[in-house]
């Protein structure tokens, strides 16, 4: 089979299975919906609750992304200050660290009790937290890896600080810096949700994480599976996103993603 | 003119040695003159010290003993340096590539894009700007390698094996066409090598070194004529100089 079909049908086919055992299982148990609503049921109620879940899902979104903004150039600035004196980066690595490895929901009541009259801002500071390291770490390890003769032809024709910054060791790091972002795209996604099951539901302005909550306390199953197949969706749709920027930004000389020998 | 004795020398080194924080001692108590425009070959066998003699002469690196001593020229900006892989930028076009020493002397595209379209061609380069160095064979990044160290004019070339990883057939075009830019030039050329053949075949003189720590064991002049081309490889005057230093490198072995 044709490489390229196979890469869509194969996942497709396993989906197309999974759906169908669910359904099946669903049918022969006699499954109450509250337990476990079938395939069908999900995306009834999708189709028919996706207006009110899209606005919810915007307010997860714009947290989502102004979270991996934040990590983007707060990231991306603290990596680049780290490669320009080795003293900042024996201080602060060890924080980043200690942030990065301190659960989330541990973290986060104390951020919503600090911000608490700025729900989007407690939000949005959980989901950098969670989104920021994997952007630091890769980008840090990317400017530091620049091929050892290439930074001696810089010395050797006498390159400044910022021309071996901006000729060298950026390029260097940005395809690690697109690994980086990757996987903070998904880890922001997740940030702002847990964030937002941390903080309760309530007020207006509320993600799809609050209608997830709800959905649970009223036991409205079929409504919860929507707004969890959504927000998958989102995660999905954030991945293929920021893969397709990778490929355009580097497809011309990075080996991790150049097209097949021909 | 081909660097005979007598020339001034472009940069001397007295009594250099070089001993790595690690302990292991590369070289020692190097004495030599490299005469401008001369084509000197360091020949010696593998771990000897030569990248450490060559990047000691760059100025990359400073020796533990004895010290560098320049000649009147100002080499600053005026010196090209090869290294055994091509190391190119992978990001860069051959273009780009090229430009990279003139762009980090402050040059501005337009001003510099003859002299690097002519050096280009003289590489046989033309028509290959915009390809990135995947797309290239090894020979051709070497070339390209070899552009961007030629492309400042400098005053003095250091080549560190560069032609190693190539074929043998690539190598010997590739050396006819550095002798023949050496020639219309007049750089000053200090080049690496563990080939007999090869050095015998382009040097005015070669420097046999021991092995570690490595110490010039002999200076020979090769009296062969410039020019020369391929009909030389099976003269019987070259191959009579190659039966000679081999003998002297596997002496040296010994
Ligand atoms: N940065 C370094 N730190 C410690 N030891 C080094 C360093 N660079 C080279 N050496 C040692 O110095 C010795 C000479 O190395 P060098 O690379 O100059 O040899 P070479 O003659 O160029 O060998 P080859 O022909 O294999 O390239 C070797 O034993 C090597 O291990
Ligand atoms: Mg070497």
């Amino acid at each position: 089979m044709n490489a390229r079909v196979a890469r869509i049908a194969a996942p497709l086919a396993v989906g197309l299975l999974f759906v169908l055992g669910w359904d099946l299982l669903v049918r022969l148990e006699r499954m109450p919906s509250y337990v476990l609503p079938g395939p069908l049921l999900v995306a009834e109620t999708l189709w028919r609750d996706g207006p009110s879940l899209l606005g919810s899902l915007l307010v997860t979104l714009r947290i989502t992304l102004a979270a991996l903004a934040a990590a983007v150039v707060l990231g991306g600035a603290l990596a680049i200050l780290f490669t320009q004196s080795r003293l900042l980066e024996l201080s602060l690595f060890p924080y980043a660290v200690i942030l990065q490895v301190t659960p989330i929901v541990a973290i986060a009541p104390l951020i919503i009790i600090w911000l608490k009259d700025r729900v989007f801002l407690s939000l949005l500071v959980c989901a950098w937290i969670v989104a920021f390291f994997p952007i630091v770490a890769n980008t840090s390890l990317g400017l530091n890896s620049a091929d050892r003769n290439l930074v001696d032809l810089f010395r050797l024709y006498g390159a400044s600080r910022w021309q071996m910054l901006r000729y060298l060791r950026l390029p260097t790091a940005l395809p690690y810096f697109l690994t980086g972002l990757r996987i903070s795209g998904g880890l922001a996604l997740i940030g702002a949700v847990v964030a937002e099951f941390v903080a309760g539901t309530g007020g207006t302005d509320t993600g799809l994480a609050s209608r997830i909550l709800e959905a649970g306390y009223r036991l409205q199953m079929p409504r919860l599976f929507a707004a969890l197949l959504l927000l998958a969706a989102t995660g999905i749709a954030i991945f293929a996103v920021l893969s397709w920027l990778s490929q355009r930004l580097i497809s011309h000389w990075h080996e991790s993603v150049l097209p097949p020998e021909e | 003119m081909a660097g005979g004795r007598g020339d001034a020398p472009i940069i001397a080194l007295d009594g250099v040695g070089k001993r790595f924080r690690s302990g292991v001692e590369a070289l020692a108590g190097i004495d030599l003159a490299i005469p401008a425009g001369g084509f000197v070959s360091l020949l010696g066998p593998s771990g000897c010290g030569k990248s450490t003699l060559l990047r000691i002469i760059a100025g990359l690196i400073p020796p533990t003993s004895g010290r560098l001593v320049r000649g009147a020229s100002d080499l600053s900006g005026r010196l090209g340096f090869v290294f055994q892989e091509a190391t190119l930028m992978p990001w860069a076009t051959v273009w780009q590539n090229v430009y990279l020493p003139l762009r980090l002397a402050g040059k501005r595209r337009d001003a510099v894009a003859a002299r690097i379209a002519e050096t280009l061609a003289s590489l046989g380069l033309a028509g290959f700007e915009q390809a990135y160095p995947r797309e290239l064979s090894g020979g051709m990044r070497m070339r390209v390698s070899i552009a961007r160290a030629l492309v400042t004019e400098p005053l003095l070339l250091l080549l560190d094996e560069p032609f190693a990883a190539l074929d043998e057939f690539t190598r010997f075009r590739l050396n006819e066409d550095l002798l023949r830019l050496w020639q219309r030039h007049h750089w000053t050329v200090v080049f690496v090598t563990h080939s007999v053949f090869e050095s015998v075949f382009l040097s005015s003189r070669i420097l046999v070194m021991t092995p570690r720590p490595g110490r010039i064991l002999a200076d020979l002049p090769i009296d062969l004529p410039y020019p020369r081309d391929g009909a030389l490889r099976t003269a019987p005057h070259y191959t009579e100089q190659c039966r000679r230093i081999s003998g002297l490198l596997s002496e040296a072995m010994a």
